[in-house]
């Protein structure tokens, strides 16, 4: 049987990834449009548009940090 | 027309507007046009091959030889590009740009029913085609295989989703003049635009905004083509569109009827464009004014394409500078060709 402040901080690790993971969604998607379009007219930057598209991929591992530090570091 | 076949989405505006931003890239800058000034049609058209056009250029080259070429090669061209937007455009950016596309399934109209009744063969007839609209050029062969006018009017209608009045088609064959059916459409074109266009949004607003614009300097541009010639009142207004912003019904009617343009002069000073073209208007060079307001639409357009990067604007942008840069193209050749002086072509061209 968990405790109700382990419960807790595991839904807040959730929220913190789940709800991250949601924004970077939203914003890839017209950056992956974008990077779609742009590669569509000029294969050769393909490089330059992955690194576009991955960029809002960063507000995920923020999430990810936050969702390790409640879990190690407050239920540890 | 109708525009209900993918309505009720939101566009997929990254998509295309990535796309058009890289095509804008590719277009002529002023300084092309400086060195193709220089130069003779062959080698405007080597020039033009380097530059983009070289597919359409290579296809047609087995029929087709200079001047004759590269006209036909600049509007193909724009022709694939409109259409390729048109295609990877979704819900209400597809419905707004296939209305702003429509005038180009108006043209292909005009010129199947001036062929037939010049009675030019159906090939010649073809290579005038420009399907850049939503009619792709099956539907246009089509068209061109009808052998009677009202056979042509009534397919075109069914393609086309528009209703040309009876009463418009009667005084066509009543007096045999084509310029009864082309006024109803270029009209018809201009309201249906309009009003596709759902104003609810800022940038859906700037453009909408931007063709009764359009609408004003179309207007005026048909009253001083038609002051030049000395046609005044219900003449000209049998030619003016309804749904302009600045000009309205009372302006319209006031400009139509004025016999010389001094004396509305102090009217068409307070217009947004007035300024612009003032001292073309006193020295009565309507050619200058009409290529004059032209560059100041391009200018609008232009500004405004950076405001709303996610919105129709810069399709729209794109799509007005490429038609500009074919006109521009096909300018300079056929003024070289005619043996114009290079300062003469250099005032008919629109470069901002």
């Amino acid at each position: 049987m968990v405790d109700e402040g382990t419960g807790l901080i595991a839904i807040g690790a959730g929220l913190a990834v789940g709800l991250t993971g949601l924004g970077a969604g939203m914003a890839e998607k017209d950056v992956g449009a974008a990077a779609v379009g742009a590669i569509t007219e000029d294969p050769s930057i393909f490089g330059k548009a992955m690194i576009f598209m991955v960029l809002p991929e960063t507000i995920v591992i923020f999430g990810l940090v936050i969702a390790i530090m409640a879990i190690f570091v407050m239920g540890g | 027309m109708r525009f209900s076949r993918r309505n009720g989405k939101k566009g997929n505006y990254a998509y295309t507007v990535a796309r058009v931003k890289a095509k804008k890239s590719l277009l002529m800058a002023n300084e092309d046009y400086d060195k193709m000034l220089m130069m003779t049609v062959p080698e405007i058209s080597r020039y033009i091959s380097e530059a983009g056009y070289d597919k359409e250029m290579a296809d047609l080259a087995g029929r087709l030889s200079g001047l004759n070429l590269l006209e036909h090669a600049t509007y193909m061209n724009m022709a694939k590009v409109f259409s390729s937007i048109l295609k990877s455009s979704t819900g209400e950016l597809y419905d707004m740009v296939s209305a702003y596309l429509d005038k180009w399934d108006i043209w292909n109209l005009k010129v199947i029913l001036r062929g037939k009744s010049y009675n030019l063969d159906a090939e010649s007839i073809r290579e005038d085609l420009v399907p850049a609209g939503r009619l792709d050029t099956e539907s246009l062969d089509r068209l061109v295989a009808l052998d009677i006018d009202e056979d042509i009017i009534s397919e075109f209608g069914r393609m086309a989703h528009v209703k040309i009045p009876a009463d418009v088609i009667a005084a066509y064959k009543a007096s045999g003049n084509l310029g009864e059916i082309e006024d109803f459409l270029d009209k018809a074109h201009y309201e249906r635009l309009i009003q596709s266009i759902n104003p609810a949004s800022r940038p859906s607003n700037i453009f909408r905004n931007y063709v009764k614009e359009e609408v004003d300097l179309k207007n005026f541009e048909t009253i001083l083509k038609l002051k030049a010639e000395g046609i005044h009142g219900d003449q000209v207004m049998k030619y003016m569109i309804s749904g302009g912003k600045r000009i309205d019904d009372k302006l319209l009617t006031h400009l139509a009827n004025a016999e010389v343009m001094e004396s509305v002069m102090s009217e068409v000073s307070q217009l947004e464009f007035g300024e612009e073209i003032k001292d073309l208007l006193e020295s009565k060079d309507i050619r200058g004014a009409v290529s004059r307001l032209k560059r100041f639409e391009m200018q609008k357009a232009k500004k405004f394409s950076h405001l709303y990067p996610l919105s129709v604007i810069p399709v729209i942008d794109y799509m007005i500078n490429k038609e500009n840069e074919v006109r521009n193209i096909r300018a300079i050749a056929r003024g070289t060709q005619s043996g114009l002086d290079r300062e003469t072509i250099k005032g008919l061209l629109v470069v901002q």
